[in-house]
């Protein structure tokens, strides 16, 4: 029983990683239509700089999350247009050109990081680093904890951007229609940056986390976007709110195989959910998908 | 314009020639005195193993430099400078093919120096044996690279399965009655596979009871993993894998308070790397290593192992690892079988074949340790002679702690703080 327990909140907590990934990715599909390959590389990017910051300038990554934040958004606000020209362009299939492109620029980031960082894993450490709460039978890492506080944070704030807010009017205009929303005085192109700014900013504090739980490499991007994509493809591609349903199915489900079952078989069960979820309910697990 | 024949011209002409030819055949007859052995190293110089392969460039470097302080390799009373040729894998098996090819054919090289990694080894065995051309690898340690039985590779590093396997019977044997019981993970990828296995293998050959083995996806979550161990409480927990494994490893246990009484990990733990990394949290960790600076072996190039070691750091800045130390000594092992070989470079496809065949007689000590290569079986021209040092990382130093031997200092059992 005590394993049991354990591993509901190893797999809560799980969940709350694969929130704080997905959330961003999720907003900028919505709007931009874009399947980002880059979400790891801006994963990474984010760990790196919260490395850089905690070692360089002695910045705990409790406090230079902010600042990631602020300047992944202003990245990502700088490349949001050509991402927006690339997936609005009049050549054949621009949604896989978006992707390609995106595929590119996670393959720059990673030659960049291989670079600028070596091919050493780097650990980010926090005053959170292996502090823990113990209740009863059951460890807490307060880590992990954080992370899954944050993808709530993340959440809530992205709800009250997106319905209490003109921009956030603007936005659900967009992912509705994008030319409706232009004829109705939405300036698309301005608003779409912003969009991938925001999508930038939150995935790379999630890099910051998830650096801080694990540690950073410069090949550890592409498995989260694997992960990303298994999120976003249960929660359905679009729907923010069936991301927080879907990260924590996919953490529970995670922790239980590999605690009642195998480790090994962890991934090929995730695999098998994901096929069963696009046959039996192929916009999401809240239906509001795309 | 027409060109007469003049005798004048043909005479001063024929004069001019013949003297050159007279004034020349000395410095062509010291060009013949001066042939080279040249050696490829083919390697990962580039791509995502470039810091291994430039260990290995660093260890086969360092051997030819110091050859060619003394003039070179001896061969029948002569000396024969080495010359050393790269070709770049870029950390991908089908570019270390082609990298061995291109020093073969282009650069005519007499002998390969293999890769970091086992991929690219088996990539380029083929192109060994094609040319036949012998490769002397000083890394590679998958046990896979040696079941084909390739005729011209010898490995210098006793493949993982049979180091890791010695390293925890040697482990188990120290502990005594204090240890009885071990769980092995590992990742679920070639090289920590066989680790793991290798480990479970001495797990079962040291009499100690397996609680648990179980292999996991590269880039799991391991707090599942984690939480059975700790509820399992094995007294040696065993883990296959790579250094961020490791780190995700002591990082994760930390966060859910779980410390194992012994932790014993393989290649990388012994790493400045991840001895940074991982902080105060690396006191205590178990590792393997083929060789350390302070086993008792030595040789007449590098002196002893200690000296090796202090030879490398004032070259290199850092101290070696056993990756290093074994890519030096292939250079001893070519310089050997040169040696009885007695024939003098360049060496064409018949005289590599007996060259071959004298490295496969190779028997000697070296600063490294003992190499000798497996004539038949599953690990067909692997060095099976070194015995694994158990290490012990204490305060961030590296101190081998058994086998007797090669024991440094006292096994700490259980780690400060353990569960």
């Amino acid at each position: 029983m005590d394993l049991f327990l354990q591993t509901l909140v190893n797999g809560i907590l799980i969940g709350g990683i694969l929130i704080c990934l997905t959330i961003g990715f999720q907003l900028t599909f919505g709007v931009l239509h874009v399947i980002d390959f880059a979400v790891g590389g801006w994963t990474m990017l984010g760990g790196y700089t919260a490395y850089w910051l905690v070692t360089l300038a002695g910045i705990d990554p409790f406090i230079s999350i902010f600042l990631v934040f602020a300047l992944f958004l202003l990245i990502g606000r700088g490349l949001g247009p050509l991402i927006y020209h690339v997936r609005t362009s009049r050549y054949a299939r621009p949604d896989l050109m978006a992707l390609a492109f995106t595929f590119g620029i996670f393959l720059f980031m990673r030659g960049g990081a291989l670079w600028l960082w070596s091919y050493n894993s780097r650990s980010v450490e926090s005053v959170l680093s292996g502090q823990f709460l113990t209740l009863g039978p059951v460890t807490i890492p307060l880590l992990r904890l954080s992370a899954f506080l944050m993808a709530l944070a993340f959440s809530l704030g992205l709800f009250i951007l997106l319905y209490r807010s003109r921009f956030g009017m603007a936005v659900r205009a967009l992912a509705q229609n994008r030319d409706h929303a232009g004829l109705m005085g939405v300036d698309v192109k301005r608003v779409s940056a912003w969009v991938y700014g925001i999508y930038t900013g939150l995935t790379a504090s999630a890099g910051v986390l998830i650096a801080t739980i694990y540690s950073v490499n410069p090949t550890v991007g592409i498995r989260y976007t694997l992960f990303a994509f298994f999120v976003a493809v249960l929660a359905g591609l679009g729907s923010v709110g069936g991301v927080l349903v879907a990260g924590l199915i996919l953490g529970l489900l995670e922790a239980y195989v590999a605690t009642y079952i195998g480790a090994r078989y962890s991934l090929l069960i995730v695999f098998g959910t994901l096929y069963l979820a696009l046959l039996v309910a192929p916009k999401g697990v809240l239906g509001r998908g795309i | 314009m027409s060109h007469k024949f003049s005798r004048r011209k043909f005479l001063r002409n024929s004069l001019l020639g013949t003297g050159a030819m007279t004034l020349g055949f000395p410095a062509l007859n010291v060009q013949a005195a001066e042939h080279k052995v040249r050696c490829g190293v083919v390697t990962s110089l580039s791509g995502a193993n470039r810091f291994g392969g430039n260990l290995t460039r660093r260890g086969y470097d360092l051997w030819a430099e110091e050859i060619n302080k003394l003039g070179g390799i001896e061969i029948a009373g002569k000396r024969y400078p080495v010359e050393m040729f790269y070709g770049d894998a870029q950390s991908q098996p089908a570019s270390g093919a082609d990298a061995a090819e291109r020093l073969i054919i282009q650069d005519e090289v007499d002998v390969l120096f293999g890769p970091y990694t086992s991929g690219v080894t088996l990539a380029v065995q083929p192109i060994s044996a094609k040319y036949r051309v012998p490769m002397i690898s000083g890394s590679a340690e998958s046990p896979n690279v040696w079941l084909a039985k390739p005729p011209f590779n010898f490995g210098m590093i006793p493949a993982v399965d049979l180091t890791t396997d010695k390293s925890m019977v040697v482990l188990a044997d120290n502990l005594g009655d204090r240890a009885k019981t071990a769980s092995v993970i590992g990742v679920d990828e070639p090289f920590s596979k066989e680790t793991a296995e290798g480990f479970r293998k001495g797990v079962e050959e040291s009499g100690l009871e397996l609680l648990s083995y179980e292999l996991f996806p590269a880039n799991s979550d391991l707090s599942a993993i984690v939480s059975k161990l700790k509820a399992a409480d094995p007294d040696i927990v065993a883990v296959g894998g790579h250094e961020s494994v490791f780190i995700n490893f002591v990082n994760t246990a930390k966060a859910l308070n779980y410390k194992p009484k012994a932790l014993i990990m393989h290649y990388g733990v012994t790493s400045a790397a991840f001895i940074n990394e991982t902080g105060k949290e690396s006191h205590g960790i178990l590792g393997v290593a083929v060789w350390t600076a302070g086993l008792p072996y030595k040789d007449e190039l590098f002196g002893t192992a200690s000296d090796y070691s202090d030879l490398s750091f004032s070259r290199w800045g850092t101290r070696p690892d056993y990756t290093e130390a074994a890519c030096s000594a292939s250079g001893l092992v070519l310089q050997d079988a040169a040696r009885r070989l007695g024939k003098a470079p360049p060496w064409n496809q018949e005289t590599r074949v007996q060259l071959t065949e004298a490295i496969e007689d190779t028997d000697i000590e070296t600063f490294y340790g003992p190499v000798a290569f497996a004539k038949e079986g599953s690990h067909f021209h692997n060095n099976t002679k070194p015995v694994p040092a158990v290490v012990q990382i204490k305060d961030g130093d590296v101190v081998p702690v058994a086998p007797e031997n090669a024991s440094k200092g006292e096994l700490v059992y259980p780690i400060p703080g353990a569960s």
